[in-house]
């Protein structure tokens, strides 16, 4: 049997590059439909197909890397250049909402009253719960980088714990978040305050419940004794997704709802 | 079903159990690799790089890529880098070791005689 002469992998073929293709049709033809037919069909099997894909291509780059062994040096060095870029790429879809706020609320057009923010709009007091949503995700990033410690230095009850609290700082964060959308005394049709507020502050959302996810799988990957005191490069991308997820709530919350109050 | 419901047993039970063979609970790499990711960590350890993961030698001044030749001068073409499609081509003579104008690697000429 031929064997490789180099330290790369040459993935074995894959159907999950074809159903996730798959689920992306499903998803924009699906969203299609849910505006103008009124059915949901469409999207909520391109959803579910979306989640299966996730599900299983990530289980086999589990049982690739940990389990077979294929994620030598140089094949962990370009899965750090690939979070890397693509954390980076979300950065640049983030600076897009800034700019939106930013060009809306710098000069605010005389239909909003010529002033930021609008005749009319309430917006919520930066030092009630968004300060304390400011508090519980730096504690977060805190808590994240005891368990990494906790990692390299071979301390399994520590790195376990301090991935728990993560977690349920990450969750305590949806949570507090999620009543004050409901609580809020404006909506997302209320002018461009609406518009930048919701969108922006929601796609930061939608970003904590997917860092959240990472955290969880690293949590039960950790308890099942996956990672090693120095490969364990799953745990140290969903770190880095998360002081990512951290770095854009303090933009938000100084830029709208601080400065934008 | 009754599979993915034992599984999480198994993962509520990995929680409970005493801490595993490993003082502090965590595997080292050394314990726990398998693979390729394993047969790279024990070559090195050897002082091995049988899958060329580092550098190659970069010859310098003091240690210069020995070329032969049956006249005063040849010609060298450095390939730089693996793969590279720019050869660079120069004339090496004999006497002092010379450079590669690209990648800075020493040649130096080892002049030989046609046996007649």
């Amino acid at each position: 049997m031929a064997h490789q002469t180099h330290a790369y992998h040459m993935v074995d073929p894959s159907p999950w590059p074809l159903t996730g293709a798959a689920a992306a049709l499903l998803m924009t033809s699906g969203l299609a439909m849910w505006f103008h037919y009124n059915s949901m069909l469409l999207l909520t099997l391109g959803l579910l197909i979306m989640l299966l894909t996730m599900f299983q291509w990530w289980r086999d780059i589990v049982r690739e890397g940990t389990f077979q062994g294929h994620h030598t040096p140089p094949v962990q060095k370009g899965l750090r250049y690939g979070m890397i870029l693509f954390i980076t790429s979300e950065v640049f879809f983030f600076i897009g909402f800034f700019w939106a706020f930013y060009h809306s609320s710098l000069a605010p057009t005389p239909e909003l009253g010529g002033y930021w923010p609008p005749t009319g709009i309430t917006p919520l007091n930066p030092f009630e719960v968004p300060l304390l949503n400011t508090a519980v995700l730096l504690a977060s990033g805190v808590t994240v980088t005891w368990a990494h410690h906790g990692l390299m230095e071979t301390n399994r009850s520590q790195t376990i714990q301090a991935l728990t609290l993560t977690i349920l700082l990450g969750l305590y964060f949806t949570a507090l978040q999620t009543m004050e959308y409901y609580e809020a005394p404006f909506t997302i049709a209320d002018s461009v305050y609406g518009s930048t507020f919701f969108v922006a502050t929601g796609f930061h959302g939608l970003h904590v419940i997917i860092g959240s996810t990472f955290l969880i799988v690293c949590l039960l990957r950790q308890i099942k004794f996956h990672f090693t005191s120095t490969h364990h490069f799953g745990f140290e991308a969903a770190a880095w997704y998360w002081h990512f997820v951290d770095v854009v709530w303090l933009f938000l919350y100084v830029s709208i709802y601080w400065w934008g109050s | 079903m009754a599979s993915r419901l034992l599984r999480v047993c198994g993962t509520l039970r990995a929680l409970r159990r005493p801490p595993c063979p490993w003082p502090g609970g965590i595997p080292s790499n050394e314990k726990q690799a398998t693979g390729l990711e394993r047969k790279v960590m024990q070559d090195m350890e050897k002082g091995q790089d049988p899958y060329n993961i580092l550098q190659p030698k970069r010859y310098p001044k003091e240690d210069p890529n020995l070329v032969p030749s049956i006249s005063s001068k040849r010609i060298v073409g450095c390939i730089c880098e693996e793969d590279n499609s720019c050869v660079i081509w120069f004339w090496l003579h004999k006497g002092e070791p010379q450079h590669c104008p690209s990648c800075g690697a020493h040649y130096k000429m080892v002049p030989h005689h046609l046996p007649h």
